[in-house]
């Protein structure tokens, strides 16, 4: 144990003040808290909440069944990140339509779906793509690639979030925010700071041990001064003015709209998608997909998960029909969703 | 002989004992390997130890192997962890017609000098030719005997409290090599598979002490799923501390790069061993002392506590549970 | 949401660079950051490099709590 941990590790567990909600957007940090364990040392009094910032978990049960009938009825080859292979459709997950003779197929970046359509011209590819501000650079870049190498057996079937007017939503469900570090190494820090001017606190955080106990740290110190805050807890990598580069990319190749959130429900100018001039690569317009509306399991609460409103467990389905093995809500699918690290961290 | 496998070859004629005369004999050579229906063997008196398994793996070679080294490693490293001498290994092989000669011959190659490295003698083999798709190049199954060693007793069930847990090596380098060599996701990195043939570093541990409760080989699921099936199988609890697990940086790399926890990448030339805290070090000596696990180290130990649970004390002095994968590791980004 | 990789640069080239972590190497798109050389450390996410990074976490955690002096 650094120094730096162990200063922090003093404040966290020596926290005795009134009871205090924060809450880790991002979904790798669940998982790295998860995985550090940090949660095993929180004092009674801090109640850490997993929320919204895992692109599968928010991933709607339609995107799902929208690829399902790309891969089916279009006969496309479907690339994508590994996280969503096993998000369920309404009738299947993707592993399961690879079983039934689907083409699937995982890559590391879009880039890599660019290439594989460069390669296969015969077969008609299209990228998964998902993601907050960090991944949806990769997405433009591929696209934007494609244009350029004049693919016409590349598209992308977008469901890339942004985060802002989530953050409005979320508001009231914490006391303070741990902010994704890498969304913020996009955008900049103008939006945690404006939230702040709204009362909304928190810091954003990295993500290796020291410096997610050191977030925690500070983010204890603060509100126990009471005031609303901002602290940059990331400052190697997050650059107040972000990646000025990306941003512009962004805006080129995409514009807002108002998408919906697994759980959440719609929420205005929170999505992403291509604009008008890259049409051609929008797998939406050139397979004519029909209207697909998903059909979550009824029973599920991963909404109110994702919010804050309830714990896991206080989800009918949590541990009894919806296990690690056998997903039903997207929050047990993956290990950083909250219902699959609180699952597995309640057994010990 | 022609330059590919064809159908000839599967059918019994003089194409299959040309192919076996040439490839699987000049190789695998020792005097119970005849022309008759089985091998005549004598095995010592006592227990003995006999287990079989299938081997298909894309690609069928890698750095650091083929498929022909992996499936006597297989077997023999099997047996071995139940405290057997290897003695005896039948290997049945099933070729997608058009595989190339002067591949089988490489991979048969490798299988008699590990084989012999081993210290196991080939004495019954198997070979079936498929038509073009209905299998993925080549799949050898492999079975093998050996006798157990004198006063050596060990099972996945008899892990006790306070056992200390050590692996033979840094981890996850077969996985890891699969996966590269696969090239589906762009990496490159300097790993070789670490299949190994295990019985020697094994046979040196018992020349110190036979006090070991259990020896398992990780295989593909990695050290992790064999830490759950011994808390499990044993009805204990595992506590590891993950800083003490030797890693190759490679492969620390490369599961950084795609989201993967090296505790669940394959081995095939690792062994976990399960010993009381008393012979720990005498166990850790005498591995570090042989080839292939000089990079031996204790992991972690045996608790009575968390039955069934694989605890890892982390960076920040906390517990946190090793979560268990749900099927195929898949790299992710988030 | 996004896990990141930390990696050295070892070449850059048009756009794309040779990022290095801990021997695994892979081509990655470099052209969303300027000034890109050989030795520099980035952080990739799906194959982009995203951000520079200019100091290791523990220094940088006692800077941030220095700050807030605690």
């Amino acid at each position: 144990m650094n120094e730096v941990i162990e200063k922090a590790r003093e404040i966290i567990t020596g926290y005795d003040g009134p009871k205090v909600r924060i809450m880790e957007v991002c979904g790798t940090h669940t998982h790295e808290i998860f995985r550090q364990g940090i949660r095993s040392l929180l004092p009674e009094n801090i109640d850490l909440i997993s929320g919204p910032g895992c692109p599968v978990c928010v991933t709607p049960v339609g995107f799902i069944d929208e690829a399902i009938f790309l891969a089916t009825e279009k006969n496309c080859l479907i690339t994508t990140f590994g996280d969503l292979i096993k998000v369920p459709g309404t009738e299947m997950n993707l592993a399961k339509a690879r079983a039934n003779g689907a083409k699937i197929r995982p890559v590391y970046s879009p880039d890599d779906a660019v290439e594989l359509a460069r390669e296969n011209p015969d077969e008609d590819v299209v990228f998964l793509s998902v993601g907050f501000e960090t991944t949806t650079p990769s997405s433009c870049l591929a696209v934007k690639k494609a244009k350029e190498l004049n693919l016409n057996n590349f598209s992308i079937l977008t469901a890339n979030k942004s985060m802002p007017n989530a953050y409005l939503k979320l508001k009231g469900s914490a006391d303070a925010f741990i902010y994704p570090g890498h969304v913020n190494a996009i955008t900049g820090n103008a939006v945690c700071k404006s939230l702040k001017d709204k009362g909304v606190s928190g810091v954003v955080a990295g993500f290796t041990a020291t410096e997610l106990m050191s977030a925690l740290a500070v983010t204890i110190e603060m509100l126990k001064k009471g005031e609303p805050f901002f602290v940059n807890c990331y400052p190697r990598v997050v650059k107040d003015e972000g990646n000025p580069a990306a941003i512009k990319l962004m805006d080129e190749v995409m514009e807002l709209c108002d998408t919906q959130w697994r759980g959440l429900g719609i929420i205005e100018k929170s999505g992403m998608k291509l604009k008008e001039e890259f049409a051609d690569f929008d797998s939406r317009i050139k397979y004519n997909i029909p209207a697909i509306e998903g059909k979550p399991n009824p029973g599920c609460r991963c909404g109110e998960v994702l919010q804050g409103h309830c714990k896991p467990s206080d989800c009918p389905l949590f541990g009894k029909i919806c296990t690690p093995l056998h997903a039903i809500g997207a929050c047990m699918v993956s290990d950083e969703g909250a219902c699959s690290a609180y699952y597995q961290y309640n057994q010990m | 002989m022609e330059n590919i496998i064809t159908l000839a070859h599967g059918s019994g004629s003089i194409q299959t004992s040309e192919l076996i005369d040439s490839i699987f004999k000049s190789n695998f050579d020792n005097p119970y390997l005849t022309a008759d229906d089985a091998a005549v063997l004598s095995l010592e008196e006592g227990k003995i130890a006999m287990s079989t398994d299938g081997f298909i793996v894309s690609p069928y070679e890698f750095p650091g192997g083929n498929i022909g080294k992996l499936a006597i490693c297989g077997s023999v490293n099997d047996i071995a962890c139940m405290g057997a001498k290897p003695k005896y290994l039948t290997c049945s092989y099933i070729i997608e017609e058009g595989f190339p000669v002067e591949e089988l011959e490489k991979i048969a190659k490798s299988m008699g000098e590990t084989a012999r490295k081993a210290g196991i003698l080939i004495v019954a083999g198997d070979t079936k030719v498929a038509g073009k798709g209905q299998v993925d190049k080549i799949f050898i199954t492999t079975t093998a005997v050996g006798n157990i060693v004198d006063g050596v007793n060990t099972s996945g069930s008899f892990a006790k409290p306070g056992d200390k847990i050590i692996v033979s090596g840094d981890i996850g380098r077969h996985g890891c090599t699969i996966l590269l060599a696969r090239g589906e996701f762009n990496i490159d990195a300097d790993i070789t598979s670490d299949c190994a043939p295990l019985w020697s570093n094994i046979e040196a541990v018992f020349n110190e002490t036979k006090d070991i409760h259990v020896i398992r080989d990780a295989t593909r699921g990695g050290v992790g799923t064999v830490l759950y099936e011994i808390a499990k199988q044993s009805n204990v609890g595992i506590s590891i501390n993950h800083e003490s697990i030797p890693i190759d940086p490679g492969v620390k790399g490369v599961c950084s790069m795609l989201g993967l926890e090296p505790l669940y990448l394959a081995c095939e030339g690792r062994l976990v061993f399960f010993a009381p805290a008393e012979v720990a070090d005498k166990v850790l000596n005498a591995l570090r002392a042989c080839e292939n696990s000089t990079n031996a180290a204790i992991i972690g130990e045996v608790t009575g506590d968390n039955v069934g649970k694989v605890i890892l004390n982390t960076a920040v002095g906390a517990k946190t549970i090793l979560s268990r994968p749900s099927g195929e590791l898949l790299p992710r980004i988030c | 949401m996004c896990v990141g990789l930390p990696a050295r640069v070892v070449s850059v080239n048009d756009g794309t660079a040779i990022i290095d972590a801990n021997g695994a190497k892979r081509d990655v798109r470099a052209e969303l950051l300027d000034d890109l050389e050989p030795g520099d450390y980035v952080m990739v996410h799906a194959g982009v490099a995203i951000a520079k990074i200019n100091s290791d976490d523990e220094s940088e955690g006692s800077e941030v709590m220095g700050l807030l002096s605690i």
